[in-house]
């Protein structure tokens, strides 16, 4: 049990991570994030990278969503403008290392443009203008041939580090996984800053952080950007993981299902994020096992409503999480956390 | 869909496949024992009604074979999940049962599949994977050096539609065509390569049409193509809609083109629901139907093992194509092991490019070759008032 | 290109753009009744098109019976998604709602391609194809009669609100829930009306669809479409959807006419971002006047 934890000076008490018990448990997921591609499965390990890339697209989401109030509908076309940029930045022959920054910039500038009606619009038209620009993307990468590869998608070559090539999942592992974490942790950290504190304003009363001497336009603006650009990165890690890029991988059910990640995972919290997308990327697998225990138990045909089953959980699990726990996966642990923190005193 | 193929594609993989999702890794390594063939065919979502057959078949094909003492004397096992025509579910699919099962042959999903899992493919140079995407963008050895089609490209169809054309001209002037495709990669994949068979063939293209796949309103699109009063129109990219559409309002605006299409839109249960549209209409179809008169060896067998099930799709097209693709990797697994070599990537690309001049016992109607990676063969049928009936002879191209 | 063949791409357009207004009035009175965007719109029409595929195909009712029962179930799926669904989230935020009716959709339609499978099924059709002939003009029938049909029921429509009394309190309860409480309206009452009229237009919506093209899980799409045209007529004006419905079909049609079938989806929505950045509220919208 614990008893509580004192912040003594400033510096501990803006910590991210503010007791000993955090920071051990930090070492030790890392320890054992390190060590998982030589341990587990290598279709686990497929999972993971998966994961990591959802992790980083989901946060970018958040930050836009959760933490500032602005809906997208159109994020995975972000994810596809960082995936094409890596695709052509590749053929220029520029390094990964320089490749994905540049995916994330792209991505953000393209952001600034569609976020510019922010400033005039809110609430469902700017979640259908968005939605407009899903489109819109959409149609440059099936169209514009001579960069994107039409319909038929570009390829992507493998991400290489001074000839050593990032090919297979358990090497594009140590590219991903590094480097979600550095990118939750930095979206941990803005929420610490004027600025993140800034969007936070922004979204629960908009007048009322203008009238505080919050720009609106730079900071709406700003939200767009570095949503997009984790988007952007995520988009061209997504193109290093699979190597192709193809406009139907980027279509309006990716951009809904960050929604969904980070509706289930908690809005406007960094832990929601990773509870909510690592939560949407297992349940399929979940559902799979599930069917599989049907069909032993002798239920039959259970495994060709397989896909349905699959879309009805997806938004059976929106709705009940948006009527029944609005505040998502987030809370529940906050809940649980706080059981085991009074246990065996009080429960 | 019928029920049967639902209750035993379940017993094939996804027990085994779940088990491992778990937890609990399933690891069988055939090495000398047991040759497994991974599939991730789409038996639901919007392929639904070519999915079922396609596995259908090739787990029929599995189960006769090992009937026959399996290949070289080693069994086959059929390791099969539900993809949902999903590039990201069939995608984590194969990389599961490859994780699990490695298996030396893998039959999959769209296009998107293909492209998705070729550089991956390519790396591990140990399995041929193979699927019902006929894009020519994928029949290629050099780009994608393990992968190959049971049947013609798309663009390989559209030429024998537009061989057909010419050769029905009888004077001078040859008969107009106009292409109404879909915007999607499987709809404008033979495009340019069909406007450059006409152009040889000197048939002129009267007007191409750009449509979204599926349910849409075509009457603006209509207006265009009364204009043009193409001879013959040919379609590709969908299933059934909008072809059915279009053909109507091409005879309420008393337009004589002929409809014509390609493989995925030639199944009789397709065609059947053009119902009384139908009549008339014209598509290329690389295998020969079920229902064909003439018997051959091969569809004779289809017949026998696929109705000993009750409801089984025998008599799909897809169905075949399943068989057929069983009967390939019989080809490539008995040339390599016969070779006393491994089942290895690059020695099976040697046996599968060593097909030449096979007798498939009645599904081509000639004996075929594997030309970069694809069969290029096939004919045309008419679809006439009850029955389809074959319009040319077998057509092999390039 | 002659100006008949722009007339008659124009008239197609204006003529296919009646469903589309169709649709946008099932969008309209929920936004106007509830303040929500049902983004589950075209499940709905998918749903309703299939009961009456189920009624009139499968059980082989006559058509009058099949329609009659497809819009009782529509209408009870309707005020079942209102208690349900939109009830428990009033005065959630915008997001909440949205993301609400994204996944109800995403039940119905899980729900759908489990019950009906995931294949293409022909509705017979309906409305009559004799097209109509003007000369060098073509105007197919089936697109004549939906316009006329789409004409009809928002006439109705439009005549329910201006005129009886249902329609004035449910109009109250859309302008000012508060008021209309305490002036005696039953608030709930009009909003499950609400639902149940926009299942309805969506159910027809959604027939007249399906008997043009053909029927599955993902007829939904088209309503997507209609975003833009909500958007641009202004989420809350009836007639604002009428006019835009019209304007987004012309615009579609000429697409089709100049650049081809690629773009039509897709000028809509880059018009409606222009207009957009013009009227933040659509062309006929009431402007938000927000106070602290």
């Amino acid at each position: 049990m614990r008893i509580g934890d004192f912040h003594a000076s400033y510096r501990h008490d803006e910590a991210l991570f503010d007791t000993r018990v955090q920071r051990a448990w930090l070492g030790v997921l890392l320890a054992a994030l390190a060590a998982f591609p030589f341990v587990g499965g290598s279709y686990f390990v497929y999972l993971a990278c998966l994961l990591g890339i959802h992790l980083i697209s989901a946060a970018g989401l958040n930050i836009m969503t959760g933490y500032t109030g602005l809906i997208s509908l159109g994020h995975a076309a972000f994810m596809g403008v960082g995936c094409y940029t890596v695709a052509v930045a590749e053929k220029a022959s520029i390094p990964f290392y320089l490749a994905l920054p540049l995916a994330g910039l792209v991505s953000a500038a393209i952001g600034l443009v569609v976020g510019i009606p922010s400033l005039r619009i809110k609430g469902l038209y700017f979640a259908v203008a968005t939605l407009a620009a899903q489109f819109v993307l959409g149609f440059v990468f099936r169209e514009w041939e001579s960069v994107t590869g039409g319909v038929r998608g570009a390829n992507v070559p493998a991400a290489s580090l001074f000839g050593f090539e990032l090919a297979g999942d358990q090497r594009i592992y140590f590219l991903i996984v590094p480097l979600a974490v550095v990118m939750l942790l930095g979206a941990r950290n803005l929420f610490r800053t004027r600025v993140g504190r800034a969007f936070i304003a922004i979204r629960d009363r908009d007048i009322s952080a203008e009238v505080l001497g919050i720009s609106l336009f730079h900071h709406k603006l700003l939200a767009f950007a570095i949503g997009s650009f984790y988007a952007g990165v995520a988009g061209g890690l997504w193109g290093y993981f699979f190597r192709v890029a193809t406009p139907e991988l980027f279509g309006l059910p990716l951009s809904v299902f960050y929604l969904a990640a980070i509706i289930v995972g908690g809005l406007g919290s960094i832990l929601g994020t990773i509870l909510g997308a690592t939560f949407m990327t297992m349940v399929p697998e979940v559902l799979r096992a599930l069917v599989a225990w049907a069909e032993a138990l002798g239920v039959q045909e259970a495994g060709v409503f397989l896909a349905s089953i699959r879309q009805v959980v997806f938004g059976l699990l929106i709705v009940g999480f948006l009527i029944f726990e609005p505040h998502g996966l987030a809370e529940i642990w906050r809940r649980v956390r706080r059981f085991f923190h009074l246990w065996p005193f009080r429960t | 869909m019928s029920s049967f193929d639902r209750r035993r594609f379940i017993g094939s993989g996804i027990a085994a496949s779940a088990a491992a999702a778990l937890g609990a890794p399933l690891r069988v390594f055939a090495q000398s024992g047991e040759i497994v063939i991974g599939a991730a065919p789409p038996i639901t979502g919007v392929f639904a009604f070519a999915g079922a057959g396609l596995h259908a078949g090739l787990s029929d094909w599995v189960e006769w074979k090992n009937a026959q003492g399996g290949i070289a004397g080693r069994k086959l096992r059929y390791v099969a999940e539900d993809s949902g025509y999903k590039v990201d579910q069939s995608v984590a699919i194969f990389k599961k049962i490859v994780a699990q099962h490695r298996p030396p042959l893998f039959y999959g999903d769209s296009t998107g599949w293909a492209k998705a899992i070729a550089p991956e493919v390519s790396q591990l140079g140990s399995l041929l994977a193979t699927g019902p995407s006929f894009s020519s963008d994928l029949a290629d050895p050099v780009k994608a050096p393990y992968y190959f089609m049971p049947g013609p490209t798309y663009s390989g169809m559209i030429e024998i539609l537009l061989e057909h054309v010419s050769r029905s001209a009888a004077g001078a002037t040859k008969p107009s065509v106009a292409f109404v495709y879909s915007d999607t990669e499987f709809g404008r994949d033979p495009i340019p390569a069909g406007k450059a068979k006409a152009a040889k063939l000197g048939i002129p293209v009267a007007l191409e049409i750009v449509t979204k796949p599926g349910a849409v309103d075509v009457s603006a699109e209509m207006i265009k193509l009364r204009r043009a009063k193409p001879d013959f129109v040919i379609f590709h990219g969908y299933v059934l809609a909008p072809i059915p559409e279009f053909i109507r309002q091409m005879r309420e605006a008393g337009l004589s083109s002929r409809g014509m299409g390609t493989i995925y839109s030639m199944d009789k249960t397709t065609i059947d629901q053009m119902g009384a549209t139908g009549a008339g209409f014209l598509g290329v179809m690389p295998y020969r139907y079920s229902f064909d008169s003439q018997k051959t060896p091969t569809m004779e067998l289809i017949r026998e093992v696929g109705s000993r099930k009750p409801g089984s799709p025998w008599q799909t097209l897809f169905y075949t194509q399943g068989w057929l693709v069983g009967m390939i990797f019989d080809q490539v697994i008995g040339r390599t092991l016969g070779a006393k070599k491994e089942l290895t990537g690059p020695n099976m690309k040697a046996a599968l490019e060593s097909i030449n001049k096979w007798d498939t016992g009645g599904i081509f109607g000639v004996p075929v070759s594997m030309r970069t990676h694809a069969i290029p063969a096939g004919r045309t049928y008419l679809v006439t008032g009850k029955s389809i009936e074959p319009a040319s002879d077998w057509i092999t191209i390039g | 290109m002659d100006w008949l063949l722009l007339a008659e791409f124009s008239l197609v357009g204006l003529l296919s753009g009646g469903v589309l207004a169709l649709i946008a009035l099932g969008f309209v009175l929920v936004y106007k009744g509830t303040r929500v965007i049902n983004f589950a719109m075209g499940e709905f029409m998918m749903v309703g098109a299939y009961l009456f595929w189920t009624t009139h195909v499968f059980l082989k009712l006559p058509w009058w019976a099949a329609l009659a029962l497809t819009l009782v179930g529509i209408a009870g799926l309707g005020a079942v998604v209102e208690r349900f669904v939109l009830r428990p989230l009033a005065g959630q935020p915008v997001i909440s709602i949205v993301m609400a009716t994204i996944g109800l959709g995403a039940v119905l339609h899980g729900a759908a391609e489990a019950i009906w499978g995931g294949a293409n099924l022909a509705l017979p059709e309906i409305l009559p194809r004799k097209p109509l002939i003007l000369g060098e003009v073509l105007l197919p029938g089936q697109v004549l009669w939906s316009f006329a049909l789409a004409v009809a029921l928002i006439a109705g429509f439009t005549a329910y609100f201006h005129w009886s009394k249902g329609g004035v309190s449910m109009r109250a309860a859309a302008s000012d829930p508060v008021t209309a409480y305490a002036m005696g309206i039953d608030v709930r009452r009009t909003q499950r009306l609400t639902w149940i009229f926009a299942g309805v237009t969506g159910a027809v919506a959604g027939i007249i669809v399906a008997s043009m093209t053909s029927l599955s899980p993902t007829l939904g799409t088209v309503a997507l479409g209609v975003l833009a045209v909500i958007i641009l007529g202004g989420l809350d004006s009836i007639a604002g959807a009428i006019i835009a419905g019209l304007i987004v079909g012309w615009l579609e049609s000429i697409t089709v006419a100049f650049i081809g079938g690629q773009a039509r989806d897709v000028v809509p929505y880059l018009v409606v971002l222009v207009i957009l950045m013009v009227r933040p509220y659509g062309l006929f919208g009431t402007r938000d006047i927000e106070r602290l």
